[in-house]
C-alpha cells in the first residue's frame, strides 16, 4: 500500500448512455418509410406525387420530433426503439387511410369507401397529434411509475364505470351502427370508445391491487395433484374479473374487448403470483365463459359458425334481415380474398382492391396491408408489433419496482393479445372478434390509448434504464458500493 | 416476478408466431384455392386489368387485328373491341364478363396470358409490371372470310334472312380460310362492363329470331342429302362395287326399295338412260343410282366410309368444339333405310365444316386433314412463339385413284352442261374449274305451300387436271330450296375472292 495517495485518476465506470441519438436516426429512418409509402400510395392511385404529402406528412413529422425531444427532456433514459416502432406504425396507419379515402374519389380508380368520408386522413392526422400530446403528456406529468401506485382504486373505478358506460347507455348512444355492439358513446357526432382507455386504468388498477395481494395470493393455499390451490376467498377477485368479462360480452355483445380484459387480468396475476394454477384457472373458466355464452347467445354462436363455414354461399351471401338460417361472412371472406389476391408480395400501394371488404379501415385495415405489401409487408408489420411487444417486456424485466414491472409486463401482453385477436380473427386463425387494430385502425380513440400504453411503457423503460446516482466527487481509496 | 415474465414473453412470441404461419398459410399457399371460392370480386375484376391479347387474321400473309384490348381513358382498365364486328363474329365469337364464345373462349388461358405454356413469358411481365395476354394469330383469310360475311348478307337481303352457314379449309392442311354463319351479331355490343347494360343486350340476343349468338358453321346440324353421294361414290370406287367413272351403273326412274316403296329421284324424271355411267349419274343426281349402290354396299360400310370422312366425331375442336355430324348405324341394316342414307335423306346430319371436310377429302387425294384455325400464338412481351400448328391427318378414308375418279365425278356437276350446277358454279358463272356437289335435302318443312328444302353445297377449287386444290368450301342454307341455287353461288363468291379471280 503506498503512502501516497495515488494521484492518478480513478477508473470509473463510463456512464450509460441514453441513445437518444439512436432513437432520433430510428425515428428518422420511420419517417422516410411512411413518407416514401405515401408517396407511392399517390404514383399507385394516379401516377403523380399526392399533393397532400408536404402538409400530412410534414405534419406527422414535426408532432413526432417534437415528441422525440419531450423525451430528451421528461425521459431521457428511455428505451430508444419505442417510440420510433409506434412513430413508424401510426405513420403506415396514416398511410393507409389515405389510400383508402382517396379509392374513387379525385379521379382515383376503384370504389368510394362510403363509411369513409374524404377528410378521413386529415383527421387520423389530427388524432395522432392528439395521441402524441397524450404521450407527452402522460411522460411530463408521471415523472415515475409508482406515482400511478397511489390513484389504484380512483383509476379503477374510473375504468370499471368507463367500462360499464356503454351497456348503461341508450342503444341509440352506444350502438355501433348495423353492428349491434355497444361499444361506444356518440356525442354530437363524434364517438368515443371508452373501453380504450378503460383498458390502460384496469391495467393500472390490477397492477395495484395485485402487488398489495401478491404473497397472498401467491402462498396461502393448498396443493393438489402437483399445483398449488389458491384459498377460495382468494378466488374472489379473479371470479369478479371473469363475471364483468362475460358481462361485457354479453350486454356490449363485444367479444373481443372482453377476451382482452380478462386476458389482461389473467397475464397480471401470473407475473403477480408466478403460480400456474392461476393460469389454468383463467383460461378454464374463459373457455367454459367462452363456450356457454356462444350456446347461449346467437351472436357469439355465429362467430364461430363464420369462423368454420366462411366459404358457404348462403353465409357470404346471407341477409340476416330476411333470411333466418345463415349467417353474413360476406366481410371475413372479402378480407380472405384480399389477402390472397396480394399473395407473397402484394399488389403494391394503389393497386389492389381492399375496398371490396367492408369496414377495411378499422377491423380489417391488416387485410388492405397484406393486399397491397403482401405477405412480406404484412409480415413486416408484425415483426414491428412483436418488437414493441418485446421492447415492453424488456422494460418490465429491468425495472425493479415490482408495481412498474406488473404494469409494464401486463400492458405488453395486451398489445400482443390485441394484434394476436385481431389480426388472428381477420386471417381467421380464431374466430372474428372486432377490436381495432392498434395504431394501424382508423380511430381516435383506439390512437389515443395506443400513444398512451406507449408512454407508460416509455416511463417505465425509463425507469429501468435510469443508472443509480454516481459519486459526486472522487473520494479517492474510499470503495463505492454501487447498488 | 422475472421468471413469469420470461414465460409470458414466451406466449407471445408463440402469438406472433402462430400469426405469421397463419398469413404464410393464407397469402402463399391458400392464395389459389382462394380465388376460386364464391364471390371473389378481385378474381372477377382482373379480366379488365390485363391487356388480353389481340386476335389476328393472318390467312393471306398480313396480320389484321380482328379483336384487341384497348385501354380505358384514365384507368389501369381494358375494353375489347372488334374492328370488324359481325364480320367476324362466328370467329372470334364474344368476350363478356360472364361468359365468352368462339376464339376467345377457346384460346381464353393464351389471351389472358395465364397458361401455363407462358411459364417464362409472364415471369418477365409480371417483372416488367406489364402482364399482358398473348396474341392469337389464325389461319383465317380475310379475303375468303369477308367474301364469305358478304355473300350471307347479301344472300339474306334477297331472301329474307334465312339461316346459312359457310366454312372454308384448305385442303392439303387443313387450316380453315372462313367461317361465317347468318344471323350473327356484333360482338361490340356485348364487351360493356356494365353488369345492367349487358344482361339487356344478352337478353335480346338471346330471345332475336333466328338465334344470332348460335354458330352455325360448327353446331348445327342439317341432313346432307344428295351432298352425301361423294361419300357413297367413294365407297362404291373403294370397294371397286364400281370400277372407274365410266363404269355404267344402274339407275331406275323408280328403285324398289324391297318392303313396297319405291325411291324416285328429283321430280320422279327418269336418270338418263337408266343404265348411264356413274358420273352420269353423279352430276344428275340421279336418287336411284345412289340408293341402289348404298343398298349394294351395305349399311356397315357406308358407316365405315362415314366415319372416315369425319361423321360421328364429337371430340372434333378446331379449338372450339365442334358438334358432332351423326351418322347413326341403320337398325337391323335395313336396305331401303341403306338406301335413304346413301343419298343423306335419313337421319345422318351434318355441319357446315363437315361438309367442307368431305370436299377437302377428295381435294386432298383422299387424306383428311385436321381442320385447325389457330395458325400460331405469340407471346406479347417479346414476339416469341410460343406456340404453332402442325397440320395433322385426321384420316384416310380413300386411295388416289379414288379421289381422281371422285374429282371427275365432282366436276361434271359444274362442267358438263347437264350437271346440277353448270349454271351458277360453272362456265356460265366463273372460270375457276370448280368441283362440286348439290344437295337439296327434304327437311318435311313446308312454308307458304312451297317445300322448303335445305340447299347444300360442298366443293373445292381450282379442280381442272393438274391443278392443286386450294380451297373447299361447305355451304349450307336452311329452307334455301336447291343447292345449287342457294347455296353453290356463296361458295362460288368466296372461291373467287381466295384465288383472286372473277
Amino acid at each position: 500500500m503506498s503512502a501516497f495517495p495515488s494521484t492518478a485518476p480513478a477508473v470509473r465506470a463510463p456512464l450509460p448512455r441514453g441513445r437518444r441519438g439512436t432513437e432520433l436516426i430510428m425515428l428518422c429512418f420511420a419517417l422516410v418509410i411512411v413518407a416514401f409509402a405515401y408517396a407511392s400510395v399517390g404514383f399507385g392511385l394516379n401516377g403523380k406525387l399526392p399533393s397532400s404529402l408536404p402538409l400530412y406528412v410534414l405534419g406527422y413529422a414535426v408532432v413526432v420530433f417534437a415528441a422525440h425531444f419531450a423525451v430528451r427532456w421528461l425521459a431521457p433514459w428511455a428505451d430508444p426503439l419505442m417510440l420510433p416502432l409506434a412513430a413508424l406504425l401510426n405513420g403506415l396507419g396514416i398511410v393507409m387511410l389515405y389510400r383508402l379515402q382517396e379509392s374513387g374519389r379525385n379521379g382515383n380508380p376503384g370504389q368510394v369507401i362510403s363509411t369513409l368520408s374524404s377528410s378521413a386522413t386529415m383527421l387520423q392526422v389530427v388524432y395522432s397529434a392528439l395521441g402524441i400530446a397524450v404521450f407527452v403528456g402522460l411522460l411530463a406529468l408521471i415523472r415515475e411509475p409508482r406515482v400511478l401506485q397511489r390513484y389504484t382504486y380512483t383509476l379503477g373505478t374510473i375504468g370499471l364505470v368507463l367500462l360499464a358506460l356503454p351497456a348503461l347507455l341508450p342503444d341509440r348512444f352506444s350502438e355501433v351502427p348495423g353492428t349491434g355492439a355497444k361499444i361506444q358513446i356518440a356525442v354530437g357526432g363524434f364517438t368515443v370508445q371508452p373501453e380504450e382507455f378503460a383498458k390502460l386504468l384496469l391495467a393500472v388498477f390490477f397492477a395495484g391491487y395485485l402487488v398489495g395481494k401478491r404473497d397472498v395470493l401467491a402462498l396461502a393455499g393448498r396443493r393438489v395433484l402437483g399445483i398449488d390451490l389458491p384459498r377460495a376467498r382468494d378466488l374472489g377477485p379473479v371470479l369478479v374479473a371473469w363475471a364483468a368479462s362475460l358481462l361485457v360480452l354479453i350486454f356490449e355483445s363485444d367479444i373481443g374487448t372482453s377476451a382482452l380484459f380478462f386476458g389482461l387480468f389473467i397475464a397480471m396475476l401470473y407475473i403477480a403470483t408466478q403460480r400456474t394454477s392461476w393460469l389454468l384457472i383463467g383460461i378454464l373458466l374463459f373457455l367454459f365463459g367462452a363456450l356457454v355464452t356462444a350456446a347461449l347467445f346467437s351472436h357469439v354462436g355465429a362467430r364461430f359458425t363464420v369462423w368454420l363455414h366462411p366459404f358457404t354461399r348462403a353465409n357470404i351471401y346471407c341477409n340476416p334481415a330476411t333470411q333466418l338460417h345463415c349467417v353474413p361472412s360476406y366481410q371475413t371472406v372479402q378480407g380472405l380474398y384480399g389477402l390472397g389476391f396480394g399473395g407473397i408480395f402484394g399488389t403494391g400501394l394503389g393497386h389492389g382492391e381492399p375496398f371490396y371488404t367492408p369496414l377495411v379501415q378499422s377491423d380489417f385495415i391488416v387485410t388492405a396491408f397484406g393486399e397491397e405489401l403482401g405477405l412480406v409487408g404484412l409480415m413486416a408489420i408484425l415483426l414491428i408489433f412483436g418488437l414493441l411487444v418485446q421492447r415492453g417486456l424488456r422494460a418490465a424485466l429491468g425495472v425493479k419496482d415490482p408495481f412498474a414491472k406488473l404494469l409494464a409486463g401486463g400492458l405488453a401482453f395486451v398489445l400482443a393479445l390485441q394484434v394476436f385477436v385481431i389480426v388472428g380473427g381477420v386471417t381467421r386463425l380464431i374466430p372474428l372478434t372486432g377490436i381495432t387494430t392498434p395504431f394501424l385502425s382508423q380511430g381516435g380513440s383506439s390512437l389515443i390509448a395506443s400513444w398512451a400504453l406507449v408512454a407508460v411503457l416509455v416511463r417505465v423503460s425509463d425507469t429501468a434504464r435510469r443508472p443509480a446516482p454516481q459519486p459526486i466527487q472522487d473520494e479517492g481509496m474510499t470503495q463505492v458500493v454501487r447498488a | 416476478m422475472n421468471r413469469a415474465l420470461l414465460r409470458l414473453s414466451l406466449a407471445c412470441l408463440g402469438m406472433f408466431a402462430l400469426l405469421m404461419i397463419n398469413i404464410n398459410y393464407v397469402q402463399a399457399f391458400e392464395s389459389n384455392s382462394l380465388a376460386s371460392e364464391p364471390a371473389n370480386i378481385r378474381i372477377f375484376n382482373q379480366q379488365f386489368t390485363i391487356q388480353r391479347g389481340a386476335i389476328i387474321a393472318n390467312g393471306d400473309g398480313t396480320d389484321l387485328k380482328i379483336a384487341e384490348s384497348v385501354k380505358n381513358k384514365g384507368t389501369d382498365t381494358y375494353h375489347r373491341v372488334y374492328p370488324f364486328g359481325r364480320e367476324y363474329a362466328a370467329v372470334t365469337g364474344y368476350d363478356t364478363i360472364y361468359g365468352k364464345t368462339g376464339i376467345e373462349a377457346a384460346e381464353n388461358r393464351y389471351l389472358t396470358g395465364t397458361s401455363t405454356d407462358l411459364g417464362l413469358h409472364n415471369l418477365i411481365g409480371l417483372l416488367s409490371g406489364n402482364q399482358a395476354g398473348s396474341d392469337v394469330i389464325l389461319t383465317i383469310s380475310p379475303k375468303a372470310q369477308a367474301a364469305a360475311y358478304q355473300a350471307l348478307e347479301a344472300m339474306a337481303a334477297q331472301d329474307g334472312g334465312k339461316p346459312a352457314a359457310v366454312v372454308a379449309i384448305q385442303p392439303s392442311t387443313g387450316a380453315i380460310l372462313a367461317m361465317a354463319s347468318y344471323p350473327t351479331f356484333n360482338p361490340n355490343v356485348l364487351t360493356t362492363t356494365n353488369g345492367a347494360k349487358l344482361n339487356k343486350v344478352d337478353h335480346q340476343l338471346l330471345t332475336a329470331p333466328g338465334n344470332p349468338l348460335l354458330n352455325r358453321a360448327i353446331n348445327e346440324t342439317w341432313p346432307p342429302g344428295s351432298s352425301f353421294k361423294i361419300v357413297t361414290g367413294s365407297a362404291a370406287f373403294g370397294t371397286k362395287l364400281v370400277a372407274n367413272p365410266s363404269t355404267d351403273v344402274l339407275a331406275p326412274t323408280a328403285l324398289s326399295l324391297g318392303n313396297g316403296n319405291y325411291l324416285h329421284n328429283d321430280d320422279f324424271e327418269p336418270c338418263a338412260d337408266g343404265d348411264p355411267p356413274i358420273s352420269v349419274a353423279f352430276y344428275l343426281s340421279c336418287n336411284t343410282a345412289f340408293g341402289r349402290l348404298g343398298m349394294k354396299l351395305t349399311a356397315p360400310v357406308l358407316h365405315s366410309y362415314a366415319d372416315g370422312f369425319g361423321f360421328n366425331d364429337p371430340n372434333l375442336q378446331i379449338p372450339m368444339p365442334v358438334s358432332e355430324s351423326p351418322w347413326p348405324p341403320v337398325k337391323y341394316n335395313d336396305p331401303a333405310y341403306t338406301a335413304l342414307q346413301a343419298i343423306g335423306q335419313y337421319n345422318a346430319r351434318e355441319t357446315p365444316l363437315q361438309e367442307a371436310m368431305v370436299a377437302a377429302t377428295i381435294a386432298n387425294h383422299g387424306v383428311l386433314m385436321k381442320p385447325y384455325m389457330v395458325q400460331s400464338i405469340e407471346a406479347s412481351h417479346n414476339l416469341a412463339t410460343v406456340y404453332s400448328a402442325t397440320p395433322s391427318v385426321l384420316s384416310t378414308p380413300i386411295n388416289g385413284t379414288v379421289a381422281s375418279y371422285m374429282r371427275t365425278l365432282m366436276r361434271g356437276v359444274t362442267q358438263n352442261p347437264s350437271g346440277t350446277a353448270y349454271e351458277t358454279a360453272g362456265p356460265p358463272a366463273t372460270s375457276i374449274i370448280i368441283a362440286g356437289k348439290t344437295g337439296t335435302a327434304q327437311n318435311g318443312q313446308i312454308s307458304a305451300g312451297l317445300v322448303d328444302d335445305d340447299a347444300v353445297f360442298s366443293s373445292f377449287a381450282p379442280a381442272g387436271n393438274g391443278q392443286t386444290p386450294r380451297i373447299a368450301v361447305g355451304v349450307i342454307v336452311q329452307g334455301g330450296g336447291y343447292g345449287a341455287d342457294a347455296a353453290a353461288p356463296i361458295a362460288v363468291k368466296i372461291i373467287e375472292a381466295y384465288l383472286g379471280q372473277s
